[in-house]
């Protein structure tokens, strides 16, 4: 085994252990660190990110979507998009790659504590939000109501749908569900997120709003969540930018004086307009 | 003289197009820099010297949705007529303004010629140019100091434009001499041109300034130079890669090379970039009888197929 | 501190030859009409009269390196199963540079702030920036474009040298900075300077009075230049002649972005790290296609933005430029960061 804990670049060599096809172009990998006692010793907080490796084509940043209360494994979810996606993609069980992480900021999870608390998720935005959402499933009684409002394309499009189930089946947690448009079968609502958001109109009475999804969508989400009177401390999103070091170093994924992946990648709505408009 | 009929001519173009570009003194004596004159006031700081080295034409293909005014020289006109060859520009957007050219200054041969002192001036008078620095003033005839496409130049007058500034002059350099240096350089062994480009390679810093300023580089942010999906280049700095990226440069402008030698001009290494592209543009001499940003109605030879190549008789071997 | 020596004219060489056997010496050296940092060999013709073209940066911040090797091993009883080796190599070699200037040196204290002391360690600069001693030669006369006195710096600046050699008629004065340029000082064994101490911080005040001074000072720029990052227009004028290459930034001794890729031949590879350039469109192009900044205008933005906001910004107010000169003196256009940065400070908004 190298010695490898002064060298920020060396990734942890990890096993995929499952292969979960979340949609037709996202597919989530369960990983698990080959060495025991440092899968034993790993520790993270929701919403931090790692760099996943697959050596020979590079390495890409994903979010780890599975929450620190359940350290079986660590679980990324992958969109088919550029050249280390699609290598990811071809993996099966028992493949080899690397992890760099856990790297990055996180959700502010402690002062969130005895808030309502309103996820907005679209697409693989539900990442993210899956984190913390099991995070705090997992210490349900330090949180009040929980709102969950995810949307996709399609039926098709909707990742985690186990979860969806689970969730939708628990009394402690509201969940609304939606497509852009009308689908065979579909029993949820139908509507783009922004205008669904508006329709069930949560209140921003001692609430905190963590939204991820499609920048068209965020941007909206944004707005909705403005005349729904949530404030700009009250707006959590994570960003996501080209990154390739994920320690600060390599200069990438900068806006203005801030990097996302070390000052990232969850900002409030403050902070980020306090940052140059370059997304 | 040329200068103030350029700025007249300025004047008369500039409300036609929505930015004209010309050349302005830059940070010191031996640098112009391309002017991008949008207001009347700025035509004054226009101005027409043997510093005016850059192709303007370059930027044509970047700014297709606005009408431009550019300065060309002879050599650079020849890449207006090779971008409508190849549909690169909307020319009825353009406004061309041709003046007829007897050589410009290689920045590099002038450093070279004052031993690298900073410059504190430099002045044209007749064939010379006359370069003060600390060490006292130094009077250089034009020739020693003009880049090589200058010293064979057959095209000092534009070939296309919309105005000229001043009278069409005739070329005064012998056609043999055109490929000279290309002959002479073959003289030498397969082993010594090995050598010689390995050496002058091995100094590239793949900062692409070659590819970006050359007029007929249109694939420039999707360039394989740089893309993973081919992988023809990695981004190891070892010569054979630094090698890889100038081949695949040159042979992507095999027949559309309009030698205006901006690669070689600009490479802040000093690799001599343009006699490859010059090479192939001797082959390509020989084999189609044909000079790249001649004639718009011309088709590049490599963008074409005929079953019998007139200048190439191997169907009848 | 100032341990200091002196070197007669014409003992210069037998210096530089008797440190090239205490460790890797990087020279300044002729080839054509180019000065390039190289390992000292005989039959070079080193040349000290001008900046070299290229700072020395790659000798610690290599535009290539390795950062780790791997191999994939399969199984021969089951193919599918591939066993992943790494091997990264943090050994590097004792390095001395002679005669890069002041700007040169300072540009290793702009990456020591990212690199050793902002957050992570990264292991491969810190172990080449500790084994490397860096001896500088003063400027006596400012080169074309240079403009170290505007960003705070001089032609004499210490910061980032460990010993600073000042030619004068007859000698080079030397004077440590750190301590290992006081060792160096000691291991030569010269004799004391200190006699021509005054003559040579007179050449060294001279020098920096002849230095052109672009802008006054750099106060408010940081918050200048946010306040102009939606003027699209400003940056479309200030972009316009820019072709988007990357000689500014690879001739920049504070430029220091890197790329990360890995490198497969059969079984083997690298896992690589070079230099990369935020003029190039692909440099912050994600792979759905969405580019922050397609333009060049926005890519010069950062640039600029980088080094006399976001740096300053981050690093209690230290400009991340030393006014070398050199991205103004080689740009293919001669676009000029210090006009540039003078607009900025006259624009309004």
């Amino acid at each position: 085994m190298t010695e490898h804990h002064s060298n920020p670049y060396l990734p942890e060599l990890a096993t995929v252990t499952r292969v979960i096809e979340e949609t037709p172009n996202i597919k989530s990998f369960q990983v698990v660190l080959n060495d025991p006692a440092k899968m034993k010793k790993f520790f993270f907080e929701p919403g931090q990110v790692g760099q996943v490796s697959v050596f020979g084509v590079g390495e890409s940043t994903f979010v780890i979507n599975s929450p620190p209360t359940r350290m079986d494994f660590l679980q990324f979810s992958v969109m088919k998009a550029g050249e280390v996606t699609a290598a990811l993609h071809e993996l099966a069980e028992g493949e080899q790659i690397g992890v760099r992480a856990p790297l990055g900021n996180w959700f502010p999870y402690k002062s969130m504590k005895g808030k309502n608390i309103l996820f907005v998720g679209g697409g693989i935005g539900l990442a993210p939000l899956r984190t913390l959402i099991l995070f705090m499933l997992d210490n349900r009684s330090d949180y009040a109501d929980i709102t969950i409002l995810y949307g996709a394309r399609t039926s098709l499009d909707l990742c985690y749908k186990q979860d969806l189930k689970e969730w939708a089946a628990r009394s402690d947690v509201k969940l609304i569900q939606t497509i852009d448009a009308e689908y065979p079968g579909w029993t949820g609502k139908i509507g783009m997120v922004p205008n669904v958001l508006k329709e069930i109109a949560p209140s921003a009475e001692n609430a905190v709003a963590v939204t991820c999804g499609p920048p068209i969508m965020i941007k909206f989400t944004l707005q909705a969540l403005s005349q729904l009177k949530f404030t700009d401390d009250q707006i959590l999103t994570t960003l996501e930018k080209r990154m390739k070091c994920g320690i600060g170093i390599c200069g990438r994924c900068n806006i203005g004086d801030k990097y996302v992946c070390k000052d990232g990648p969850v900002f409030s709505l403050a902070q980020l307009k306090d940052i140059p408009s370059e997304l | 003289m040329t200068l103030s009929k350029l700025k007249e001519l300025v004047q008369q173009v500039l409300p036609e197009v929505d930015v004209l570009i010309g050349y302005k003194q830059g940070f010191d004596p031996v640098h112009a820099t391309p002017a991008f004159v949008t207001k009347p006031e700025q035509i004054n700081d226009l101005i027409w010297n043997p510093l005016c080295v850059h192709n303007l034409c370059s930027y044509l293909p970047f700014m297709k949705d606005k009408k431009v005014g550019v300065i060309v020289k002879g050599c650079d006109s020849r890449t207006i007529v090779q971008y409508m060859q190849e549909k690169l520009i909307d020319r009825t957007k353009v406004r061309v303004i041709g003046i007829p050219c007897r050589g410009v200054i290689s920045v590099n041969k002038v450093l070279h010629a004052v031993n690298h002192q900073p410059i504190e001036s430099i002045n044209f008078e007749g064939g010379n140019l006359v370069v003060k620095t600390p060490e006292g003033p130094k009077t250089i005839p034009m020739d020693e100091v003009m880049p090589a496409k200058c010293s064979i130049c057959q095209y000092p007058t534009p070939l296309n434009y919309d105005h000229l500034v001043g009278e069409a002059i005739q070329s005064d350099k012998p056609k043999e001499k055109v490929f000279e240096d290309i002959k002479e350089f073959e003289k030498l062994s397969l082993e010594e041109r090995r050598k010689y480009w390995e050496k002058e390679f091995d100094r590239c810093i793949r900062c692409y300034a070659c590819r970006n300023a050359c007029p007929m580089c249109v694939c420039q942010d999707q360039c394989l130079a740089e893309s993973r999906d081919s992988h023809w280049t990695s981004q190891r700095d070892d010569l054979t890669e630094k090698y890889m990226f100038h081949m695949i440069h040159s042979l992507h402008l095999a027949g559309r090379c309009i030698e205006c030698g901006e690669c070689e001009r600009v490479c802040p290494m000093e690799i001599p970039v343009a006699k490859i592209k010059k090479k192939i543009g001797m082959e390509l001499k020989e084999l189609f009888d044909y000079v790249p940003g001649i004639n718009p109605e011309d088709t590049p030879p490599m963008y074409t197929f005929k079953a019998e190549e007139a200048t190439i008789q191997e169907h009848k071997l | 501190m100032a341990h200091s020596g002196f070197i007669p004219k014409d003992n210069l060489n037998s210096v530089i030859e008797a440190l090239s056997k205490k460790a890797r010496l990087f020279v300044p050296v002729e080839e054509g009409d180019l000065v390039l940092f190289k390992p000292f060999a005989a039959g070079q013709t080193m040349c000290f009269s001008r900046p070299a073209n290229l700072p020395p940066k790659a000798v610690i911040f290599p535009q290539s390196d390795v950062l780790f090797d791997f191999n994939l091993k399969k199984d021969m009883e089951n193919l599918k199963k591939v066993e992943v080796e790494l091997k990264e190599n943090l050994d590097f070699p004792s390095t001395i540079i002679v005669g890069c200037r002041p700007c040169d040196a300072q540009g290793f204290r702009i990456y020591d702030r990212v690199y050793l002391e902002a957050g992570a360690t990264d292991p491969y600069y810190k172990g080449r920036r500790e084994k490397t001693t860096i001896i500088t030669l003063t400027c006596n006369a400012p080169s074309p474009g240079c403009f170290c006195t505007s960003v705070g710096r001089g032609p004499a600046d210490e910061d980032g040298s460990d010993l600073l050699m000042t030619e004068l008629p007859k000698g080079y004065y030397l004077e440590a900075v750190t301590d290992k340029g006081e060792a160096v000082l000691k291991e030569l064994g010269l004799a004391d300077g200190s006699a021509y101490r005054e003559e040579a911080e007179k050449a060294q005040e001279s020098a920096a009075k002849a230095v052109r001074k672009p802008f006054a000072s750099l106060e408010k720029t940081p918050e200048k230049l946010i306040g102009l990052f939606d003027d699209q227009q400003f940056w479309e004028a200030e972009a316009a002649k820019c072709i988007s290459c990357g000689a500014c930034t690879y001739l920049c001794p504070t430029c220091y972005c890197f790329n990360i890729t890995d490198e497969q031949a059969g079984s083997r590879g690298e896992r690589i790290r070079s230099w990369d350039a935020c003029m190039f469109a692909h440099f912050t192009l994600e792979a759905s296609g969405h580019n922050p900044r397609p333009s060049k205008a926005q890519r010069l933005k950062n640039r600029v933005g980088h080094k006399f906001s976001y740096y300053p910004t981050r690093y209690k107010g230290v400009t991340a430029c030393c006014g070398c000169g050199r991205c103004i003196r080689y740009c293919p256009v001669s676009v000029d960061i210090s006009e540039i940065v003078a607009h900025v400070q006259g624009a309004q908004g």
